[in-house]
């Protein structure tokens, strides 16, 4: 089992998964900041006051964390973001299912028309959430810009 | 430590990241944004682009009452697929984008059923962020139906406040 969990090769191929994901979903919320943040006010969770503050540095936070992850610099600290920002969406999620919300989650896009089961895109963050775990205890430490210095 | 300190340094280039791109966006927004706060259901969702002379906006405790009353007719603007998904028990769907422009008095009149132009209407969509409820209503008070009322919280906060939604089709997945 710690073979698998330190295997250079799944500690990679999980940063890309991760990063690749955390860049694309930044993107549309940086390009509509105000969709993104109507998106979060539909939750009901945070202060009004706080929404729009969220709304402009959660959406950059996802694409350093991203290229972090990827390149392998200041690693440790992006794994820990990433760790947190998931947790934080699966709790999410969860409120609007248990509250019966049907709202866009805006998850990958700022906002859209449809309305997309939040079931579906909480088993997606599970998923990510166990690669996240996975870097968070793997001591696989190859392919990392941090090693050149 | 290491990991705390490097998260903290993402943040704080973050943070320089996300101002320092707001204030050149051409899409920027404010950092404290206007966004409404849930009321307790007296207060009634008016939309920006209200304009006077609109039919009157109601809260969730006054379409609660009247559908409780049962004398109004609740009128749903959006797609059939949308009413088919979740909508007001007993409504009746009048999708404002496939109205037929040429005889929209004869389709209103043939959908109401012959209704009397005093009759309380209740119109909505799904909430805030559609304004076919508002279009449609605009219509209907313009063919002469005194009676119409906006419900702008919608089907959405209908279904907030727990109250009961008819489901012609299972959206679910």
């Amino acid at each position: 089992m710690r073979r698998i969990i330190d295997s250079d090769i799944i500690a990679l191929m999980a940063r890309i998964i991760l990063a690749g994901i955390f860049i694309l979903a930044a993107y549309y919320k940086i390009v509509d900041p105000t969709a993104f943040g109507t998106a979060i006010w539909n939750y009901h969770i945070l202060p009004t006051q706080t929404i729009n503050i969220i709304a402009l540095v959660l959406p950059w936070l996802e694409i350093l964390a991203g290229i972090a992850l990827l390149v392998g610099a200041y690693y440790r600290g992006a794994i820990l973001w990433i760790n947190i920002m998931l947790l934080v969406f699966i709790a999410a999620l969860a409120s609007t299912i248990y509250r019966g919300l049907d709202i866009d989650c805006g998850c990958f896009k700022a906002a859209s028309s449809a309305v997309g089961p939040a079931w579906d895109q909480m088993n997606l963050d599970i998923g990510l959430l166990v690669l996240a775990l996975l870097l968070l205890v793997s001591r696989a430490r190859k392919w990392q810009l941090a090693n050149l210095f | 430590m290491n990991m705390l300190r490097q998260a903290f340094v993402l943040l704080f280039f973050a943070s320089i990241l996300a101002f320092g791109v707001n204030s050149f966006h051409p899409n920027a927004i404010p950092l404290i944004g206007e966004y409404r706060e849930l009321t307790e259901g007296s207060e009634p969702v008016i939309p920006p682009s209200a304009a006077e002379g609109d039919p009157p906006f109601i809260a969730i405790n006054e379409a609660r009452s009247d559908y409780q009353a049962g004398s109004s007719l609740f009128i749903d603007a959006r797609d059939p697929s949308e009413f088919d998904c979740g909508t007001i028990p007993g409504s009746i769907n009048m999708p404002f984008e496939y109205l037929p422009e040429d005889s929209l008095e004869q389709y209103m009149d043939s959908v109401l059923a012959g209704a009397a132009k005093e009759q309380t209407l209740i119109v909505f969509c799904s909430g805030e962020e559609c304004d076919v409820s508002l279009h449609l209503a605009r219509n209907l008070q313009a063919y002469g139906y005194i009676g119409v009322k906006i419900f702008f919280g919608g089907a959405r906060e209908w279904e907030n406040f727990k109250l009961e939604i008819e489901r012609r089709v299972d959206c679910a997945e």
